[in-house]
């Protein structure tokens, strides 16, 4: 028997056994979402459904108010994840290009936000948003998330940034370029990897915050998915077929994303680490 | 170059301002605040504030729940350090091999990673049911029918329950990270030592570890700080902390204590040990990030 096939089945046993659980909270999820709560009750989670519904997708986006939840959500990320990556690039050329005062505090002082459990700030920011008159709005949660994105976002950008020849920027210079012309035509497009892998990146966080939007949001109109998926467990408790179909559709945009666009996130998590 | 020079101008201000202003604001402004009110004994509402020095933080470490806290996040942190570190970096190796499919098993191990904590605690709230949850059901069917139990009802099961959700989520960071690490060690290293006569497990030991030496690093650091953030969405909707406080972790009992006790001052203080836990592990990676460059 050749050693190295043998190797390589068992690699794929092992592999696949390991897939198969990854795999199966997916597949129960779908097979309880997509029948009715008796057949659930009567057959176990594992039968083929008797028939397949969507009437409990139907009831969680239309009851369970998945639509309102959404809309917010919706808003929110294509609001917040465009300015803040664009803000982050903005100071991000300075660190890696410019020599000022200060320059390696500043930097420091943005890193120190990626040790920063965001409970730290919870209660401040409670008062804060009160202060403002924007707690309980989707524009309290807009720019929290927006500070809470930046030391991630400046970290990978700068190191992008850095990488750029400094022969570039001297040529443009020199034709009598200003800083924002230099930072919108060499700058950015040059960065194009690096910004779209955190867009995508950010997205993510955005649909999937959970803390903030618990602390800063009460009404029903205004929660984001996360949040309103919490509260509609608790409204449909044991009906479980309804909860699945829920999370579900709170799943569904982030998986999609995922599946199409994953090479960035490979590139930009490289990038990130390369620095 | 004029770009090089020392001076500030308001136009080259305007690059820095925005996000200054608005990370000042919502990030290092509250941080402050927040270590201030840890200094009172506060309900979070009334004007009035009694500054009582650092006896919240005495009382944490007098209070015996804080040591079912502490206990807690100390196992995360430990089963997170050893079981999605082994299992990603032995998932790297294996799938960074010219393996038909290999894209489709790594699209779904790292899965998890991408979804709301919310949506997980969910599933495995499911999965993990008393009466009709996958988990059980499995049991019945094949004769384990003794072990069925409430997994998330009863203190000695609830918190492994919530490690292995939280592993399940995990183990495709760490993975993806060696994955990418390995991409970048030079081939040349394989074959110098495979001529020297330096089996796969030396290979391994001798040129794999420690050429991933700094996806190592990044690794360790971003599980133990997401120890200590990103478990609170699962913990709050699989247990809430209970049954009693079995599986009370940091920031769900931060949040217990500032926003439903209203113990502001209390709640703040263990908020500023998580920060500085946090600080203490991220520090050195950020001297190495600064270093870099």
């Amino acid at each position: 028997m050749n050693n190295d096939r043998l190797e390589k089945i068992l690699l794929y046993i092992f592999l696949t056994a390991l897939l198969i659980l990854w795999i199966a909270p997916f597949f129960i999820v779908i097979l309880t979402a997509l029948r009715t709560q008796n057949d659930l009750l009567t057959n176990g989670v594992f039968s083929i459904p008797e028939n397949i519904i969507f009437d409990n997708i139907l009831n969680a986006w239309n009851k369970g108010n998945m639509s309102t939840y959404y809309r917010n959500s919706i808003v929110l990320t294509l609001l917040k994840v465009p300015t803040g990556v664009i803000i982050a690039s903005l100071v991000a050329f300075p660190l890696a290009k410019w020599k000022f005062k200060f320059k390696e505090p500043l930097f420091i002082l943005f890193l120190i936000g990626l040790a920063v459990p965001i409970h730290v700030t919870l209660l401040p920011n409670t008062i804060t948003l009160s202060k403002l008159n924007l707690l309980n709005t989707l524009p309290g949660l807009f720019f929290p998330y927006i500070a809470f994105g930046l030391p991630m976002q400046i970290l990978i950008l700068r190191g992008f940034f850095s990488t750029i020849p400094n022969a570039f920027l001297e040529a443009a210079y020199i034709d009598g370029a200003s800083e924002f012309i230099v930072y919108r035509r060499i700058m950015l497009p040059l960065a194009k990897p690096a910004i779209a892998a955190l867009v995508i990146m950010d997205f993510l966080a955005t649909w999937n915050e959970f803390t903030m939007a618990l602390i800063f949001i009460h009404s029903e109109q205004w929660k984001t998915v996360p949040l309103g998926l919490m509260g509609l467990q608790g409204q449909f408790s044991s009906n479980y077929p309804t909860v699945m179909a829920a999370t579900l559709v709170a799943i569904i945009p982030v998986i999609l994303i995922y599946i199409l666009l994953q090479r960035f996130f490979v590139t930009g998590l490289g990038g990130g680490i390369k620095g | 170059m004029d770009f090089k020079k020392g001076n500030m101008s308001l136009k080259r201000l305007l690059f820095i301002l925005p996000a200054l202003l608005i990370y000042l604001v919502f990030m290092v402004y509250p941080m402050v605040r927040s270590l201030i009110i840890s200094l009172h004994k506060w309900d979070g509402l009334s004007p009035e504030m009694d500054f009582i020095g650092i006896k919240n933080y005495i009382d944490f470490f007098k209070d015996p729940v804080s040591y079912t806290v502490l206990k807690n996040n100390l196992l995360l942190m430990i089963v997170l350090l050893i079981v999605p570190v082994i299992l990603g970096l032995v998932l790297a190796v294996a799938l960074n091999k010219k393996l038909p499919g290999r894209i489709v098993y790594r699209t779904i191990y790292y899965s998890p990673y991408v979804l709301p904590m919310v949506a997980v605690g969910l599933i495995w709230s499911w999965i993990y049911d008393p009466m009709f949850g996958a988990l059980n059901s499995i049991l019945k069917s094949v004769g384990l029918g003794q072990y069925v139990q409430g997994w998330l009802g009863q203190p000695s099961t609830a918190f492994p329950a919530i490690l292995v959700t939280i592993i399940w989520r995990s183990v495709g960071m760490p993975m993806l990270l060696f994955l990418a690490g390995l991409q970048d060690i030079s081939p040349q290293l394989y074959e110098s030592a495979e001529i020297d006569g330096a089996n796969k497990f030396q290979q391994f030991i001798y040129i794999t570890i420690p050429q991933l030496k700094q996806s190592f690093a990044i690794v360790i650091s971003l599980l133990i700080v997401g120890s200590l953030k990103q478990a609170f969405g699962i913990v709050y909707a699989m247990t809430w902390g209970g049954p009693g406080r079995s599986t009370q972790i940091l920031s769900v009992w931060m949040y217990f204590n500032t926003f439903l006790y209203e113990k502001a001052g209390y709640g703040s203080a263990i908020a500023w040990i998580m920060t500085i836990i946090a600080m203490l592990i991220i520090i050195p990676y950020i001297r190495i990030m600064t270093k870099n460059t």
